[in-house]
């Protein structure tokens, strides 16, 4: 089929239109011209290119409104995070200016009243200042390109914590805007500063209470629910003479055996009970205890408190007023007797002693007198010595002065030189220089005198005697040691009573021993027997040094 | 196979020895025909080529029309794998 030339010209036109919009497409979409030799004319209308591009630039612009569409949802709900955030958030160019900030911000760092701060100093809208400050998280951001955190900051009564971060940056990889967020710390400040205020509190009642504790002069155990000691205070390693290391984990029944029944009950209270415990394995000593079960804020048992002070020497005061009581009744009664006999033994040895003058007596007669005349006098030293000691026995008013004990000592110790020396005795002294006593002379004269006759007594003809003078806190120690064959203990409780004695019938008044108490105590001081076994005994008196008195 | 690749239609186009802008027109408009299926993921258009220009202009339209791209050299050509979303 042939057509006309206007018609050929016509389509050639056609094509070349077609061509040129075709390649004008394709310059839109970034690729190169179609070539004539690539893709004839026939070609080219048969694969319709306009329309193939129209189409996919229809399906570019619906994915894009797609894509649009997406991306409001997108900023509308980061909007909504930006807003609704628990933290300020501020967006910060690098010239300092607010570019945008959140509600939160707003609350946090503004005043209500203030007005839109876009555009606005960072550092004069958040901080009333001029310039940013040396420590300004934002500066240390835009010049290091590194997160950066402002801990601590106070506005109007309110702490912040503040941090920065690279959020846009140039092309040179400057940072040009930063993201400033403002967290409000005020509650974990106070909660902090409470928590720090009640740890203070809480080290300073556990310190006054340590320091209460220790300061007791009753000792004091804590035991856990297992009954074994957690902790002790100082009085309790003072008074049990145990290091606390040895006492911390011990059980209260290898303490204190003898209230093993009452650790079963876990609730038991135990007041005043009185018992004896060893000291450092060795020594006794008597306690008052008392137990208590420990409960925590639940009332929820957690131990065993358990507190004791030792009544040892409570003890020995009460046996020696019961003593002195005693001794007091007796030397009353003694008083009276001695008086009433003293008269008629007067008598009794005044007639015998003239009878023997009568020179018309026969020697039998002569015997018999002298014997009523020997046993009247053994009477009357008898009644002498009950005299002697109800005087000391019953409290008195004594006149007590300095007195040096060491020249007492020396001075009892002429009066017994005969009597050393018709035995084999070696009697010693070793007498430090002490401070002067307050004390009667006299009375501790015959104190001395009473422990060395009770010490030759006991020795009979060989042995040794020393006399020891020591100084001690308070007062002085005397000490009287004989190498005798000791006091039995069945005995010993009563060594001091009036009228006791080891000796056979006849040869001993029993009286010694109780003048002695009595005449220490009447001056303030304390008589016992420190030790007494197979190898000797020790007396030991304590008496009150003048110094000490006066104070 | 898992049952979603066995759902898969896979429609091939076998361009070797064409080059752009023509590879492109021609991708265009098969891509133009299976449009929804290529963006639902129940068919894919695995376009064969050895015009490395094509590589670069067929991968940035499909994506700007919102289809996921991925492309292959296998030996002596390159296989390009439009469909699903990007």
């Amino acid at each position: 089929m042939s057509s006309c030339p206007q018609q050929q010209e016509n389509c050639i036109a056609y094509v070349r239109y077609i061509r040129d919009k075709t390649n004008q497409l394709l310059e839109v979409m970034g690729t190169e011209p179609l070539q004539e030799e690539e893709l004839d004319d026939h070609a080219l209308i048969e694969l319709d290119p306009i329309g193939t591009i129209a189409q996919s630039f229809g399906h570019i612009l619906e994915y894009l409104n797609e894509t649009i569409n997406e991306l409001q949802v997108a900023k509308d709900e980061l909007q909504a995070i930006f807003d609704a955030t628990g933290v300020g958030i501020s967006i910060i160019d690098n010239n300092f200016r607010i570019l945008r900030c959140n509600e939160k911000q707003r609350t946090l760092l503004l005043t209500p009243e203030t007005e839109d701060v876009t555009g606005c100093y960072c550092f004069d809208a958040y901080g009333n200042r001029n310039a940013p400050v040396e420590h300004c998280p934002a500066k240390y951001t835009f010049a290091t390109g590194q997160p950066a955190v402002a801990r601590e900051i106070i506005k109007r009564g309110k702490y912040f914590q503040v941090a920065t971060t690279p959020f846009a940056r140039d092309e040179n990889n400057k940072v040009t805007t930063v993201i400033e967020v403002s967290l409000d710390i005020t509650e974990k400040k106070m909660a902090e500063q409470s928590e720090k205020e009640q740890r203070d509190f809480y080290l300073t009642e556990k310190s006054k209470l340590a320091t209460v504790l220790e300061s007791l002069s009753e000792g004091l155990l804590v035991a856990g629910t297992n009954d074994r000691i957690l902790s002790v205070n100082r009085s309790a390693t003072m008074i049990l003479q145990r290091d606390e290391v040895e006492l911390i984990g011990l059980a209260l029944t290898d303490l204190f055996p003898v209230i093993s029944v009452e650790l079963t009950d876990p609730m038991e209270i135990i007041q005043g009970l009185e018992l004896t415990c060893t000291q450092a394995r060795t020594n006794e000593c008597h306690l008052s205890l008392n137990m208590a079960p420990l409960l925590d804020n639940e009332m929820k048992r957690i131990g065993r408190v358990i507190t004791f002070r030792n009544i040892t020497e409570e003890k020995k005061q009460q046996e020696l007023y019961h003593r002195t009581e005693k001794l007091s009744a007796i030397g009353q009664l003694s008083a009276g007797v001695a008086h009433e006999l003293n008269t008629p033994l007067g008598s009794i040895l005044g007639y015998a002693r003239l009878l023997l003058k009568q020179e018309n007596l026969t020697q039998q007669q002569r015997e018999q007198l002298a014997v009523i005349a020997e046993q009247a006098k053994k009477s009357g030293t008898i009644i002498q010595a009950l005299l002697n000691f109800s005087r000391h026995a019953q409290p008195t008013q004594c006149r007590l002065d300095a007195c040096d004990l060491n020249s007492v000592i020396k001075n009892a110790l002429c009066l017994l030189t005969t009597e050393l020396s018709k035995r084999k005795i070696i009697l010693t002294t070793d007498l430090e220089l002490i401070p002067k006593v307050c004390a009667d002379p006299w009375g501790i004269e015959q104190v001395v005198l009473n422990l060395v006759m009770n010490a030759l007594q006991a020795i009979g003809s060989q042995g040794d005697i020393r006399i020891i003078v020591r100084r001690q806190p308070g007062g002085v120690r005397l000490e009287v040691q004989d190498s005798g064959p000791g006091i039995p203990d069945e005995v010993r409780s009563r060594i001091f009573d009036p009228f006791f004695t080891t000796k056979p019938f006849g040869e001993g008044t029993g009286l010694g021993l109780s003048i002695c108490a009595g005449i220490v105590n009447e001056n303030g001081g304390n008589i016992d027997i420190a030790k007494s076994d197979s190898r000797g005994t020790t007396f030991v008196v304590i008496l009150p040094c003048k110094e000490s008195v006066d104070a | 196979m898992s049952n979603d690749e066995r759902s898969i239609e896979t429609i091939e186009l076998n361009i070797l020895g064409q080059v752009c802008p023509a590879c492109l027109l021609v991708v265009l408009k098969q891509i133009n025909q299976y449009r929804e299926r290529l963006r639902n993921g129940t068919a894919r258009l695995l376009v064969r080529t050895d015009h490395r220009d094509t590589t670069r202009t067929v991968p940035a339209s499909a994506q700007k029309m919102g289809l996921g791209v991925e492309v292959h050299k296998v030996s002596t050509y390159y296989e390009i794998i439009i469909g699903g979303a990007s």
